[in-house]
């Protein structure tokens, strides 16, 4: 089991995420904005977090800087979960040095595969 | 559907904030704010609350805000948007209206705004309104990396006067946004004077703001005196980059024919979104 932290200010988004993670048996955190998502990662220290790129009071993208900029969360996991363009996305990951990404929507099977991989499980 | 539409002013900023983001939700560019945010983006950009408006029903219930800037004879249409629930009632069109009406109360002889490109919607109600294009621009990103660019005998930072000082100088017209009134009301406003062996030279103008989870470097404006823009415009972005490595950057409203273009892109900044600068005389 895995420590999730998805950090996205819309709730239908993570009431979805939430089930998809934990019916795959992992423990499920979130926060709404970057402030709250940055205390709680270093608070958690998640084996993953699961990222939007649209938050209200900091970028997504900024907020990846300060979690890489911290030593004990310079190396975890992050996917951009994002209704920005498959382009900007992929750019944003290769810039941002970032883990992957799935624009919005995304299916189930999709958010199942992508978090199996980045945790190193087999995807379904 | 009868729309009313009553003064942005009446609200709260945490309500306004909490309207414009549902208005977002759905957004080709997702752009929520906090309400820190949009205080500062009201007092930077000259938006008036009192000649800015929200649409409600009969009933009371919103469909839908637009934020009016207003800087002597020019009027600004910004945050434009309408509950996805509520598209289609006409919410738009009378907001617009309501804009139009406030910027001429004012004596505004000209009115600016800006559209994200493939808004089809919003783009052809603007021209509905008798808006046109002025121009296309590009917002761009730049993430931290390390970067050592060469020291160089005649670079020159610029403090905040300074830097107003080089902008007031600029002979290209900027969008709102990086207009120098907008620059002259933030206290983060600071730039860099470069002149290379060659006898090149220039200057790059920008927002450093530190010291906060949104510490970065934004409303960049690069200006050519002298010599090769390509090169003079690598020169102060890669000096730039090498004082603040770990600042994460976005260039906004850069004009797609911007002579530095070829710089940006070769310091590794990547384009986000278009925008088109649309006017109304």
């Amino acid at each position: 089991m895995a420590k999730i932290l998805y950090i996205e200010d819309i709730q239908d988004n993570i009431t979805f995420v939430e089930k998809v993670v934990k019916s795959r048996g992992h423990e499920f955190l979130f926060a709404k904005n970057a402030e709250a998502g940055l205390e709680l990662a270093f608070a958690s220290q998640p084996d993953l977090i699961l990222l939007d790129l649209g938050l209200p009071d900091a970028d997504g993208q900024t907020l990846s800087v300060w979690l890489r900029g911290n030593p004990t969360l310079a190396t975890t996991p992050i996917i951009v979960l994002t209704a920005w363009t498959e382009e900007v996305a992929r750019q944003t990951v290769n810039a941002y040095n970032l883990n992957g990404y799935l624009c919005k929507p995304f299916s189930l099977k999709q958010l199942v595969d992508i978090i199996d991989s980045v945790l190193g499980k087999q995807p379904t | 559907m009868t729309v009313e539409i009553i003064p942005a002013d009446r609200f709260t900023l945490q309500e306004l904030t909490d309207l414009y983001n549902q208005t977002r939700v759905d957004y080709l560019v997702p752009m929520p704010m906090s309400a820190d945010r949009l205080g500062e983006y009201v007092h930077d950009f000259d938006v008036d609350l009192h000649q800015s408006c929200v649409a409600r029903t009969a009933d009371g219930e919103v469909l839908g805000l637009s934020m009016l800037g207003i800087r002597g004879k020019i009027a600004w249409i910004t945050r434009l948007g309408v509950l996805p629930i509520s598209r289609r009632t006409g919410a738009g069109s009378a907001l617009m209206d309501s804009m139009l009406k406030n910027a001429d109360t004012l004596g505004a002889k000209e009115i600016h705004l800006e559209v994200i490109k493939n808004n089809e919607p919003a783009y052809k109600l603007f021209l509905s309104k008798g808006f046109v294009e002025t121009g296309n621009y590009l917002v761009m990103r730049h993430a931290p990396r390390p970067l050592t660019a060469p020291l160089h005998d005649e670079i020159i930072w610029l403090d905040f006067d300074g830097a107003m000082e080089k902008l007031k100088s600029y002979p290209v017209h900027l969008t709102w946004i990086n207009a120098i009134a907008s620059m002259q009301n933030s206290p983060n406003t600071e730039g860099l004077h470069i002149k290379l062996p060659n006898g090149a030279s220039g200057w790059l103008v920008y927002r450093n703001t530190k010291f906060t989870l949104r510490s970065t470097l934004s409303h960049l404006i690069i200006h050519t005196e002298q010599g090769n823009p390509d090169e003079v415009g690598r020169q102060l972005l890669s000096q730039l980059h090498t004082q603040y490595p770990h600042h994460d950057t976005y260039a906004e409203n850069i004009h797609e024919d911007d002579p530095h273009l070829s710089a940006f892109q070769a310091l590794g900044y990547f384009t986000n979104f278009s925008r088109i600068e649309m006017r109304r005389k």
